[in-house]
């Protein structure tokens, strides 16, 4: 019983540190794409290519952590 | 007044297009298990037509009895538990004959283990509704494509202009992935790859909203669906790679000999990180998106048996239009993740195809003079590679700061 408990609370904090450091992640790319956009507006089309491209490697391991952490929900 | 007209109007629309969705859930809650969102956007051997009804999908096992192999075919889960068939939990308890009769009535013996009287199961080659709705989105897959290349081998479209609704949408589509994704990313040899580039996105697409329709099935919610895909990525990659890209593999240049032998790992290591990141994105999008509807939804009932019916009614005007608004966000993650398999797919294959000139320093960018379709390429090269400051090199960018 006590090893299904552990396993949902490794689960829930795996969560927690993927969707912060994804977070931090997009979020920092985004104050940087937005700078730059504001610096030079001509580069609107090539920042957002970047970006959106950039944005989906952060995403992707937050994905993958959430994928762990739907694996020990169902060990659990 | 017009506000709360609006939010009745979307209460209401969200009821409608959750319809499906709900009593299947209501029946997890009441039917003895418990009320299991996994469960519901997972895989199954049944299509979920519930309030009309469910359609048990052909089981096709391949068995293993008296050390011979036979294919074992039935209609249904139904019709194999005629012909002398046992169940088992996942964890491989088998049930009892009197269990299995209390299954069959209660009509819960989809959810469990097929397993022969004699001999053991080697592969499960049944069709799952997640295949089915692969096997459809394949079908509309070639249909579109076959339909259009007949139009302009006929010449409509390539000597007038495409005509049409059909074709002028798919034209819109084409250009978009040939002139933003395939040109930018892969350049001048773009041509060989644009079919692969656009087979993937339309599936993607159609896979991804197709799964918002009424009784749908999410076809790239399934592990197996990605991967395949992701793995055609992984196989065009290697295939296509020039000279260039091998030996940036296994002898990177510019760096001292001891990092060398630590980059050719990382290096080798990335080669499989890159697809099965790809694979895990879509899957995990697609998968979240549902569990995240049947979690909204499941509020109410968890309200309802916790604080009383009236709370859990109540619960129904947030849920449902929040719910709403995760679909709408599902649409628009549809389309995006569609993109950005197709977009990373093609800067994949185009890092691959590329031909550096290793005489000349290899931090330094190819000047690409005013070459406006190479700007994603090369400024994506540069981040990827440490030079940085990628964007404010584009040639579009110069004349600004001159002005």
């Amino acid at each position: 019983m006590e090893s299904v408990a552990l396993a949902y609370l490794a689960a829930g904090l795996g969560l927690l540190g993927a969707a912060l450091g994804a977070g931090i992640g997009i979020g920092r790319l985004a104050s940087a794409g937005l700078e730059g956009i504001a610096r030079q507006p001509e580069a609107v089309n090539d920042i957002r290519g970047t970006a959106i491209i950039l944005a989906a490697f952060i995403e992707g391991v937050c994905i993958i952590a959430e994928v762990f952490a739907l694996v020990f929900f169902f060990i659990a | 007044m017009n506000a709360l007209r609006t939010y009745s109007l979307a209460t209401l629309l969200a009821a409608l297009l959750l319809v499906p969705a709900a009593p299947a859930l209501a029946a997890g809650g009441d039917g003895g298990g418990d009320p299991n969102a996994i469960g519901h956007s997972a895989d199954g051997y049944y299509m979920d037509f519930s309030p009309l009804g469910i359609v048990e999908l052909p089981r096709i096992l391949l068995v293993r009895r008296d050390g011979a192999l036979g294919l074992d075919v039935f209609g249904s889960t139904h019709a194999a538990l005629d012909d002398g068939y046992r169940l088992a939990t996942q964890d491989g308890v088998a049930l009892t004959a009197e269990q299995i009769d209390d299954t069959i009535l209660d009509h819960e013996y989809l959810y469990y283990v097929l397993t022969p009287a004699d001999g053991e199961v080697v592969l499960d080659f049944s069709i799952t509704r997640q295949l089915v709705w692969v096997f459809i989105v394949a079908m509309l897959t070639l249909l579109i494509g076959l339909r259009l290349a007949a139009r302009y081998k006929k010449g409509i479209g390539r000597e007038t202009a495409p005509r049409g609704t059909f074709q002028n949408m798919m034209e819109a589509l084409i250009v978009f992935i040939r002139e933003d994704i395939a040109k930018p990313s892969i350049g001048e040899k773009y041509r060989k790859y644009l079919p692969y580039l656009l087979t993937v996105f339309i599936f993607i697409v159609l896979g991804n909203l197709l799964g918002l329709v009424p009784w749908g099935v999410t076809a790239t919610s399934n592990i197996m669906v990605t991967g395949t895909l992701a793995g055609f990525t992984f196989l065009i990659t290697q295939l296509a790679g020039t000279k260039d890209y091998w030996k940036h593999i296994f002898w990177p240049l510019d760096v001292p000999v001891p990092i060398k032998f630590i980059l050719i790992p990382v290096e080798v290591l990335g080669m499989f990180t890159k697809p099965l990141a790809l694979a895990f994105r879509l899957f995990g999008n697609m998968v979240s998106g549902h569990l995240v509807i049947v979690s909204i939804l499941g509020l109410i009932f968890i309200f309802a048996a916790q604080l009383g019916t009236g709370v859990g009614i109540g619960m129904i005007f947030i849920s449902l239009p929040l719910t709403l608004f995760i679909y709408v966000l599902k649409i628009v993650v549809s389309l995006v993740q569609a993109y950005i398999f197709t977009i990373l797919s093609a800067v994949f294959i185009g890092m691959a195809v590329v031909d550096h000139h290793h005489d000349e320093p290899h931090m330094a960018v190819t000047p690409e003079p005013a070459e406006e379709s190479h700007v994603l390429g090369s400024s994506f090269d540069e981040i990827i590679h440490g030079t940085g400051d990628g964007v404010t090199k584009t040639p579009a960018a110069q004349p600004s700061l001159a002005g």
